[in-house]
């Protein structure tokens, strides 16, 4: 309907169609462009290196694997050469670094990425004052910031969910090899559908701080903040708690074993002497047991004179468990937090 | 029909009222001028006109009884903010596109049209455009949308003689061809008495007066700048004229 006869028509009885998700997405993906291609290049960059290690250290793996027989001084070569892949110093492109490098520098990825997708997208309409367009177009400021939160929060968390794919399986090795175990902290974040739901955590907290603010840059400085508390909150305190851990006699530790929370000793009077009190044990213990070079040889003498060794563990085999605990509560956090910024730009004024 | 209609219309930022007990029916067909001094609460009554802003006190509806900022409002108003806010970053063609994109009615032949006459290039960035073309791409946009109200908030305030000048004339060309209600505000009413032929003079958040060009200057047998001014200086001894349709 085109107004062209009188002055002011009458308001239309008709329900008015709104404008579709078709064409706001385009709105959005063409203002976004240039995260879009920054980000691309970002992970781009992550995933050539990714690609030509994990070629290599896959290669390397399945040469261990297939050596036969395994007791053989070659085979046990080639998986003590395979150490360095962990610990740096064969790494063509970041020289010097190994996989432990590597993943401590992904850690930073998925705050930096949501902070840097999420934050500037209301907060940037503020500064230059443009969301006094956005809002008055026929689209309406509800549709309008749907579009803009939502399909940059789907996107984002896409393509870091396969880029994870992506690190499992650069990653693969480390764990097969009992480097690591899948559950401890420095290696659970970036598996699975944590390194993704954490990065949609930090774009949407990034968007709702951005919204609150109004400013793009207090908005990332916040998000980050957040972000390392939270992160580090979770790994030492929230996440040993999702299930309850798993008591066993022994200190069968090492990484197949899963996440050793604690260990403890138990005295043949019952006594229960936990691991920073051990040394009042070891006082007892003759001097060739207490130093001697084999870290066994003290846990064999408690043995022998009727201590019993505990741990408390999360095993490996609750790893995806773990992942969809985590994975859940980050998105009921994340889908909140852009319901609210929702919320804001319908309430707030000019 | 009124285009803007508002009942004891108030809006409070923190402890100052911007705008108090505004009560107004701006009939359509007209081009209004809403005049007064910075700070009188122009801006504050046009957001709340076009659903930026929501009142503390009142209301307001437009077009005939629709609430503000609903989305038949939305559609059919069409608002150029103060500095004709637009994405600095896209180039002309891309923020046609995106305003196409974000409406359900448009009118692209028309804008590209407007354009070329205006000598705007579509592969110009619009943070390249000069301030003049700036607010002609603004204003392109706006009536692309083949509104049946535009709304114009200081637009002249950051243009130089000439850009004005021709802005005024675009304005007013569209309001004719169109036959669409205009309201803009200024501080200074020189810009607007040629124009307009409704006037709101609005000081310290109230409405001094209101009312056609033709009836205030039968009632008060002065010129429309005199009448202003008295308005603005609050030495009125004039009654209060509401916009009677």
């Amino acid at each position: 309907m085109i107004s062209t006869t009188a002055p002011v028509q009458p308001p239309a009885t008709a329900k008015r169609r709104p404008v579709s998700w078709r064409r706001l997405a385009w709105v959005t993906l063409r203002q976004r462009r240039g995260a879009v291609i920054g980000i691309s290049v970002v992970l781009g960059v992550f995933a050539v290196y990714l690609l030509i290690m994990g070629i290599i250290q896959n290669n390397a793996y399945a040469a261990i694997a297939a050596c036969h027989p395994a007791a053989a001084t070659k085979c046990h070569e080639l998986a003590q050469s395979f150490g360095k892949y962990w610990g740096g110093g064969a790494g063509p492109v970041l020289a010097g670094g190994g996989a432990q490098t590597v993943s401590s520098l992904l850690f930073a990825l998925p705050v930096l990425l949501g902070a840097f997708a999420g934050a500037p997208l209301l907060a940037r309409e503020f500064e230059s004052g443009t969301f006094r367009f956005a809002w008055t177009q026929g689209a309406g400021r509800t549709r309008w910031a749907v579009s803009t939160l939502v399909l940059p929060a789907v996107l984002l968390t896409a393509v870091t969910g396969a880029f994870t794919a992506l690190f499992y399986w650069y990653f693969r090795p480390f764990l097969a090899i009992g480097q690591v175990s899948e559950m401890l902290p420095l290696a659970f974040a970036l598996l699975g559908l944590a390194f993704a739901a954490w990065t949609l955590f930090a774009f949407a907290f990034a968007a709702f701080s951005g919204t609150l603010f109004r400013r793009t840059v207090p908005a990332m400085a916040v998000t980050i903040v957040v972000y390392i508390v939270l992160a580090i909150a979770t790994a030492l305190a929230i996440r040993p708690h999702y299930l309850t851990p798993v008591t066993e006699q022994g200190w069968n530790g090492g990484p197949s074993a899963g996440w050793v929370l604690s260990s403890w000793v138990k005295a043949p009077n019952g006594q229960v002497i936990g691991s920073g009190d051990i040394g009042n044990v070891l006082v007892h213990a003759p001097a060739s047991v207490a130093n001697s070079p084999d870290p066994n040889a003290f846990n064999n003498w408690l043995i022998q004179h009727g201590y019993t060794l505990w741990q408390s563990v999360q095993p490996a085999s609750r790893f995806w468990q773990f992942q969809l605990i985590e994975a859940d509560w980050l998105l009921v956090v994340s889908v909140s937090l852009l319901a609210g910024a929702v919320w804001l730009v319908r309430r707030r004024g000019a | 029909m009124n285009v803007i209609e508002s009942t004891g219309l108030g809006k409070r930022y923190r402890r100052k009222w911007a705008l108090r007990d505004c009560t107004l029916a701006i009939p359509g067909g007209h081009i209004v001028a809403l005049v007064g001094p910075n700070g009188a609460g122009k801006t504050t009554l046009l957001t709340m006109a076009v659903g930026l802003t929501r009142p503390t006190l009142g209301s307001v509806t437009v077009l005939g009884g629709e609430p503000a900022g609903s989305p038949a409002a939305l559609d059919r108003i069409a608002f150029v903010a103060q500095d004709a806010p637009l994405y600095r970053n896209l180039p002309v063609a891309d923020m046609l596109h995106l305003a196409r994109n974000l409406n359900m009615r448009w009118d692209q032949r028309r804008a590209q049209d407007r354009l070329e006459q205006l000598e705007i290039p579509l592969s110009q960035k619009v943070g390249e455009l000069s301030g003049g073309q700036k607010a002609q791409l603004a204003l392109t946009i706006a009536l692309a949308r083949r509104p049946a109200l535009l709304v114009l908030d200081e637009p002249l305030a950051s243009l130089d003689p000439v850009a004005r000048e021709d802005f005024m004339a675009s304005v007013v060309e569209a309001a004719r061809h169109d036959a669409i209600s205009v309201v803009l505000s200024s501080h200074v009413l020189a810009e607007l008495e040629r124009v307009a032929s409704y006037l709101i003079v609005l000081t310290r958040g109230q409405v001094q007066v209101a009312g056609t060009v033709s009836e205030l200057l039968a009632a008060h047998g002065a010129g429309l700048e005199e009448i202003a001014l008295r308005h603005l200086r609050g030495l009125s001894s004039l009654s209060r004229t509401d916009g009677a349709a």
